[in-house]
């Protein structure tokens, strides 16, 4: 790594920049095996989890985690173009992701959520602590009674003096098991309007005030978890953002959240080299000997064309935000493609599979797949804003078109909540 | 529907546009429906003014580009087609145009091709079988004769073979593939136009019976196949790039529709059963602008992925034509079903394009046969 390249985006440095990089991927990670399953399985363990920060504390010495975060808060201060040769070069590596999908969200979610809105010395005090492995941060943001309808939120932040005091049940956290720290929204005020109320908190998660529960999911692992807060008291000094402006905060979060921050959105594409027609399809006919069905070709080059035109839709999106073309909530036209597709996609495979996606010899691998893909098919379409949400989003905030009328918006939220109680058999809320 | 223009395509386009609406806007569009060839012919020399089929052909032979990558220039102009529904050659000349520049000899190069540079000669691809199946040129048999070959055999549906000078034939000598040019006005050559959905295109099929042409007729190899394929591939960008712009029309207009229009106290755009629809609807479209502008830099730079991603590109810019057509009409309800709103000669030339040269499904076996499936 020499200093030039953080003085000049010259062609040459960066043709330096990609080879250097090149070479200590070579000499320092793994790579990684390519996979076609929509979810990672299985549960992490202390000791693979303190290897994994290790080895992202690795990577971040050696400049290549937070490569477009500025200096000052432990990021290496370079250009997008530096970021998209480390996504181009460490493709096909085992990039370390401690806590798994808590490290997506850690550095693709809470981290540029924290450099758009925190404090100077949050950023200076947590950023270099999130490079360097150290803090594992998840969302708490989704209740069991607040989840497409987020601002809806129960959990309560009740300040007394110089702390604030937070009770609630928070769920659907990904990856809190292996977490440190939690990003919390919670009421402050119940007499605003819903989305007026509400900010944002850290949270410590291992503390003896805070539950952290895994939920059993439909395929049979734990990834989320469930959150019980009670009486948590942190100092104001943990309050992200202005009080009662949580919801801006939240829409920039849930913008990074879409836009491909969330670690590994995107379509399921074949690594680095040449465009392969969906391998894992492909794979599941040849082994049934039907690749020259009709019907079967056909799903195939679908589920090709859309991994593909999914991909060509998110560079469209990053060049419209570039270039100041559209506003940031384009990136729901990424969340929802993949919220649309995938369902399809994986319908196709499970279809090509035949019988072995529904009973299969143990360490069947493709037949293991298509089935656990069959229940996880619909994760896109439900999980970080809901193809419905992304729909109401796309059509108010990027084609301009009315809101439905609503009963929510307008008076205090804790009139909201009695008048949802007294909700009339009608449709009519009784006055 | 590119949104890395160079300032000099931007300022292409905006020529293009102001062109077209002082040219062509939508009542003399209209006013032409019932036209024979579709188009004025004088207003094809003034396009040519433009560039508009100069734009595949090198300076040497008399053409040029604004930005030097002609296809992506053509593009622009393809795109503004589709979304005022201009009539009228673009696509095969420019097709015809980049044949003979690629492969033309050079006798065709300095006879021909600055005749159709200037838009003094119209020239018309014929690639389909009667049936407007893909067929390589097998429906044409070329024989060799005393005096070159004897054409017979029938292309069909070609787009604007009625005012054509010249017609870009796929053949087969033998087992052979070959292309010959071939001019309407020899004898044997029958033109017989078709009804059309898109009432501003014009479709004939071409029927050749012993029609003889000079061995120097031939454009490129006897046994060429790779430079048919190249005409395709430069078709479906044209083609899919005027998609995008008819499209976008609809889609635009379906959207601004749904606001001014009120029904049950309220604008119908505020219903989520039709905003959601739209919102998918955006998404398609930025996804098939996304596709198009990647088939168009594949096919332009002849990437070794280029027929894959035209393919591509024109199944699933296909499907979307298909399905904003459909919600289009849809969200207008009864308006939409009237012949004075321009809305059905949208959805005549989008379900003209998505079947013109391939629907969807054959663009998905092509992809498969690509990949060697």
């Amino acid at each position: 790594m020499s200093d030039n390249n953080t003085t000049s985006n010259g062609t040459d440095d960066l043709v330096a920049y990609r080879e250097t990089m090149r070479e200590w991927l070579a000499a320092n990670l793994p790579r990684r095996e390519a996979s076609s399953a929509l979810r990672a399985e299985g549960d992490i363990s202390p000791e693979r989890l303190a290897a994994d920060r290790a080895m992202q504390r690795k990577v971040y010495d050696a400049g290549y985690i937070g490569i477009l975060i500025p200096k000052e808060y432990g990021g290496r201060g370079l250009t997008p173009a530096h970021q998209q040769i480390w996504s181009e070069e460490s493709r096909g590596y085992a990039v370390p992701m401690p806590g798994g999908i808590a490290s997506g969200v850690t550095m693709g979610i809470v981290a540029p959520t924290l450099l758009t809105h925190g404090g100077e010395e949050q950023k200076r005090d947590w950023i270099p602590k999130i490079l360097r492995g150290e803090e594992l941060w998840v969302q708490l943001l989704s209740e069991p009674g607040a989840g497409s309808d987020l601002a809806g939120v129960l959990t309560r932040a009740t300040r007394d003096g110089d702390t604030w005091v937070i009770t609630g049940t928070k769920v659907w956290s990904s990856g809190a098991m292996a977490a440190d720290f939690g990003i919390c929204l919670a009421r402050t005020d119940w007499d605003l309007p819903k989305h007026r109320g509400l900010t944002w908190f850290k949270v410590p998660l291992n503390h003896e005030r805070v539950e952290v529960r895994p939920i059993k999911e439909i395929n049979g692992s734990a990834e989320f978890c469930e959150e019980f807060l009670d009486e948590l008291v942190v100092g104001d000094d943990m309050r992200i953002g202005d009080l009662n402006d949580g919801w801006t905060v939240a829409n920039t979060m849930l913008a990074f959240e879409r836009g491909g921050g969330g670690g590994d959105h995107g379509a399921p594409s074949a690594p680095k080299g040449r465009r392969r027609l969906a391998p894992d399809l492909v794979e599941l006919a040849q082994q049934r000997g039907i690749t020259g069905e009709g019907r079967i070709r056909q799903l195939i080059a679908q589920a090709h064309i859309d991994d593909y035109m999914q991909e060509q839709l998110t560079r469209r999106v990053m060049t419209a935000k570039r270039k100041k073309l559209t506003n940031p909530t384009a990136a729901s036209y990424i969340k929802l493609a993949r919220g649309v597709l995938e369902p399809l996609r994986v319908e196709a495979a499970t279809e090509i599979a035949g019988t072995r996606g529904i009973a299969w010899h143990a360490g069947d691998e493709a037949g293991h797949t298509a089935a656990t893909n069959y229940l996880n098919g619909r994760i896109y379409s439900i999980a970080g804003g809901s193809n419905q949400i992304q729909r109401n989003i796309i059509s108010e905030r990027l084609l301009g078109l009315p809101r439905e009328p609503g009963f929510d918006t307008d008076k205090s939220f804790r009139e909201v909540l009695d008048a949802a109680k007294n909700w009339g058999v009608k449709g009519q809320p009784k006055t | 529907m590119d949104l890395e223009l160079t300032d000099d395509q931007r300022l292409f386009h905006e020529t293009t546009v102001r062109f077209i609406e002082s040219e062509l806007p939508m009542t003399a569009v209209r006013a032409l429906h019932d036209d024979p060839v579709g188009y004025d012919p004088t207003w094809l020399g003034r396009a040519a003014e433009l560039g508009w089929f100069a734009m595949m052909v090198p300076e040497e032979d008399g053409g040029g580009s604004i930005s030097g990558a002609g296809l992506l220039d053509a593009a622009i102009v393809a795109e503004e087609l589709g979304r005022h529904m201009q009539p009228g050659p673009f696509l095969p000349m420019n097709v015809v145009a980049n044949a003979l520049a690629e492969y033309g000899s050079p006798e065709q190069r300095s006879e021909i091709l600055p005749r159709i540079v200037g838009g003094e000669l119209v020239a018309a691809w014929a690639a389909l079988d009667a049936a407007g199946n893909w067929d390589e040129g097998r429906g044409v048999s070329a024989t060799p004769v005393a005096e070159g070959y004897s054409l017979s055999g029938i292309r069909g549906t070609v787009q604007d073979a009625q005012s054509a000078g010249v017609i870009l034939v796929a053949s087969h000598v033998g087992r052979e593939s070959a292309q010959f040019l071939v001019p309407t006005s020899s004898p044997g050559v029958t033109i017989a136009p078709l009804t059309t959905l898109d009432l501003s295109r014009r479709f004939a099929d071409v029927i050749l019976d012993d029609v003889v042409v000079p061995a120097s007729a031939v454009v490129g190899d006897i046994g060429g196949g790779n430079a048919l394929d190249r005409e395709l591939e430069v078709a479906l960008v044209l083609m899919c790039a005027e998609t995008i712009g008819v499209i976008d029309w609809m889609f635009n207009t379906t959207v601004e529709y749904s606001k001014d229009r009120t029904a049950f106290g309220r604008p119908i755009g505020s219903f989520q059963s039709l905003k959601h629809i739209m919102a998918d609807l955006g998404m398609y479209v930025e996804m098939a602008k996304a596709g198009a502008v990647a088939a168009a830099h594949a096919v332009q730079s002849r990437q070794e992925d280029a027929a894959e991603l035209a393919s591509m590109a024109a199944a699933f810019i296909g499907d979307v034509a298909i399905m904003v057509s459909q919600e289009s009409l849809q969200i207008h309800g009864g308006i939409g079903y009237t012949w004075e709103h321009d809305l059905h000669l949208y959805m005549r030339r989008a379900r003209s394009n998505s079947l013109m040269y391939g629907e969807p499904g054959w663009h998905r076996e092509r992809v498969c046969a690509i990949h060697g499936l």
